[in-house]
């Protein structure tokens, strides 16, 4: 094909493109350029660097050589993989359920004219205002030992103490209990705001109709919350599972490894052991799961709305 | 404008050409001062940064062509501020460390040998500090502290239990079940670094250790599994307080500080962090005779490395030499923890006096082998081994009283995957 031949083929395009880009359009993209570009920066370049580790057998220090797929297939055959998957999924889901129930209690109550109220609501916010580095520092010295606070109480009942850190199943429930104590002021406060959005009509015509408190609540409140909820637990599922605060500060993922979640895992991998391509890989792993529900529970917001 | 008035902006544009000239002249001279980077590790308390700065002044003072500018680095994820100022390209130009991180860092070929500083400074080392030093036929670092494993005993608890100090493990089990009870258990440890290093600590005491004599993992040889016997037993016994699992090194110094414990693993000079009317009632076991019939114990030689990034090796060699020469204030005044390797400022009088630094010179430190044994020598590896975090959840399951073989061939295993790695 001669050049002659090529731009005749090509100008349609062009006009086409000169149609298309309108005045507007052109202000649209040069006022969008530099956001777009800053976007490019500070994500997607990290993420196709990630990416690309993955795919290698490098160490914080040397840029490894490619290994394909290599990493990937030896994360999934690793047994410390699936432990911590499991313990992910199982830390996740105790959240989302604990604090949504906790933090849709709370909101109903205080929604109610009570004194004090504003007080209350202050009060429920501190676990997530104050700093996690000090507030789950604060509950491992309450939890560490015989003689820590919960001790004490369980003592002056006359039980036996119990160590909160050195068994794992009071280990996994220690770890999942202040996660979901720093979840709930979240939970509340959003579900509050929700709820005082909801049209009080809808209540009045459920009691003309004879319904219950009860019945007001399920077919009235919670589906009026349903969008809000399933936004809720989006958030929540990503921010529990890329959580490292929690477990790592109180049992920096044991024992035994049992409170150690893919974060952790991605951490050890690259620090620890200085394997920076197994790190990435576990992290990629972590992305794409959590894309996956991201994706599922989207769907579900758009048929419900 | 006048002819003396033109004369006058001549002179002053001369007189501004001259000035410039003079400070480029200047210039050269004032930055012939080499600037050094130096990261010291956090080996003690407030007190030891400041004597450290001392020093370094004093060195700044007595060296004005080499400024020196110091910076303290704290314990919590050091491995992770020097690997990722390596990968920046802003790596100090002389650094203190942990017991692997120089062979560790010149397997990744950022380091630089030291065997010409050591040279230099003579056979002033402590026994096997100069070993623990040598990788591929070179010193990679300069020895700085030994972090010697030393059993103690509350010696109130032993009175009060009429129970002996122990001088074999089978002694120690013995003993550790007999002050159990009424709140007091037998042994405390933590479920971290410190608590993991009982593991390297019991098998290399029962003839074993982390490797075998041909390099390949030893954790489930006979003489390891004999020693990891002895922790489970305790543990069995019900005589290690259960906390330790949760517990972090600190936890378990203050918990055997307020005599909630009779024995404790720990570092040489771990009496100076409890209360003084605490530290009275401390006593050092005698090294403990293994399953073999011999004694042997533990330590970690930490040290003094040189970056390849350094743009002065030879001044950041002479700052080297001089900060180990003169180390003496470090522990004297800044209470260092760890035991020192030049064998001068250990016959120093502050440890002549001190009877925890002196058992753990004269008894612990000359059968003290380092993690590497039997295999030897050290190797980049080690780093990997020691911090990878799989003997921390080794002694973690220990300590719940998993069973050693559901364990130990699992971590075994790992072993064998790091070293191959």
């Amino acid at each position: 094909m001669t050049a002659a031949a090529d731009s005749v083929e090509r100008k349609p395009w062009r006009s086409g493109a000169r149609a298309t880009l309108t005045p507007e359009l052109k202000t649209a993209a040069i006022l969008l350029a530099p956001s777009i570009l800053l976007l490019a920066v500070v994500i997607v370049f990290p993420i196709v660097q990630g990416f690309w580790f993955s795919l290698t057998n490098g160490s914080l220090l040397k840029p490894g050589k490619f290994i394909g797929l290599g990493n990937y297939v030896e994360l999934l055959q690793s047994p410390a993989f699936y432990h911590s998957l499991r313990f992910s999924a199982l830390f996740a889901v105790c959240n989302i359920v604990g604090s949504y129930l906790i933090g849709l209690g709370l909101a109903l109550l205080m929604q109610r004219d009570m004194p004090g109220r504003g007080i209350y609501r202050v009060l429920l916010l501190l676990p997530w205002i104050v700093p996690s580095l000090v507030s789950i520092v604060a509950w491992r010295w309450m939890v560490m030992d015989d003689k820590a606070l919960f001790n004490v109480v369980i003592k002056a009942f006359g039980g036996s103490p119990i160590f909160f850190l050195s068994e794992s199943e009071w280990a996994i429930a220690v770890v999942i209990m202040i996660r979901i104590w720093r979840s709930v002021p979240f939970m509340m406060l959003s579900l509050l705001a929700a709820l005082q959005t909801i049209d009080r009509s809808l209540y009045e015509a459920a009691a003309i109709d004879g319904a219950t408190r009860w019945q007001s609540f399920w077919n009235v409140t919670l589906p009026q919350l349903k969008n809000i909820s399933i936004v809720l637990c989006l958030l929540m599922t990503i921010w529990t599972v890329n959580d490292f605060d929690t477990p790592w500060l109180l049992a920096q993922g044991g024992p035994a490894n049992a409170t150690e979640t893919l974060v952790i895992l991605a951490y050890r991998s690259t620090f620890a052991r200085n394997d920076v391509g197994m790190g990435a890989a576990t992290s990629f792993i972590t992305l794409f799961i959590l894309m996956i529900l991201v994706f599922f529970l989207l769907r579900l917001q758009r048929r419900s709305a | 404008m006048n002819k003396s008035t033109r004369f006058t902006r001549r002179a002053t544009l001369g007189l501004a050409a001259a000035a410039t000239a003079l400070t480029i002249g200047m210039v050269p001279a004032y930055s012939q001062a080499v600037t050094l980077d130096f990261w010291d590790m956090a080996w003690a308390g407030a007190d030891y940064v400041t004597t450290a700065e001392a020093q370094v002044a004093k060195f700044n003072a007595e060296n004005p062509d080499i400024q020196v500018t110091y910076r303290n680095i704290p314990w919590s994820n050091w491995y992770e501020t020097f690997v990722t100022a390596l990968a920046s390209g802003s790596a100090p130009d002389v650094s203190t460390g942990g017991g692997f991180q120089a062979v560790a860092l010149y397997g990744q070929g950022e380091i630089l040998p030291v065997d010409d500083v050591i040279a230099e400074i003579g056979d002033d080392f402590v026994p096997g500090s100069l070993d623990a030093m040598k990788y591929d036929g070179v010193s990679v670092a300069v020895p700085w502290a030994t972090s010697t494993r030393v059993l103690f005993y509350r010696k109130d608890i032993l009175e009060k239990a009429g129970v002996a100090v122990p001088t074999t493990f089978e002694e120690f089990r013995a003993a550790a079940k007999a002050v159990t009870g009424n709140g007091v258990y037998g042994l405390v440890s933590s479920g971290d670094a410190g608590g993991m290093h009982w593991i390297p600590y019991v098998t290399l005491a029962n003839g074993g250790g982390l490797f075998n004599e041909d390099g390949t993992a030893g954790l489930t040889s006979e003489a390891s599994m004999t020693g990891l016997g002895i922790l489970a037993g305790i543990v069995a016994d019900g005589s290690l307080n259960p906390a330790s699992v949760g517990y972090v090194n600190n936890d378990a110094i203050g918990s055997f500080g307020r005599g909630e414990a009779a024995f404790l693993l720990s570092g040489a000079l771990m009496p100076s962090q409890v209360p003084p009317e605490a530290a009275a009632l401390i006593g050092v076991v005698p090294p403990l005779k293994g399953a073999h019939g011999e004694a042997e114990t533990l330590h970690f030689v930490n040290n003094i490395m040189l970056y390849k990034q350094t743009e002065h090796p030879a001044e950041a060699k002479k700052f080297l030499k001089w900060w180990s020469d003169n180390a003496l204030p470090l522990w004297s005044e800044g209470k260092v923890g760890n035991l020192p390797t030049r064998a001068s400022v250990a016959a120093d009088e502050r440890f002549a006096s001190n009877e925890f630094a002196q058992a753990a010179l004269n008894e612990y430190e000359p059968i003290a082998k380092t993690l590497s044994e039997a295999k030897g020598g050290t190797f980049p590896a080690l780093n990997a081994v020691d911090g990878d975090g799989f003997l921390v959840s080794l002694v973690q399951a220990i300590w719940q009283g998993q069973p050693l073989d559901a364990v130990v061939p699992t971590a075994n295993d790992h072993l064998t995957e790091l070293l191959a790695e």
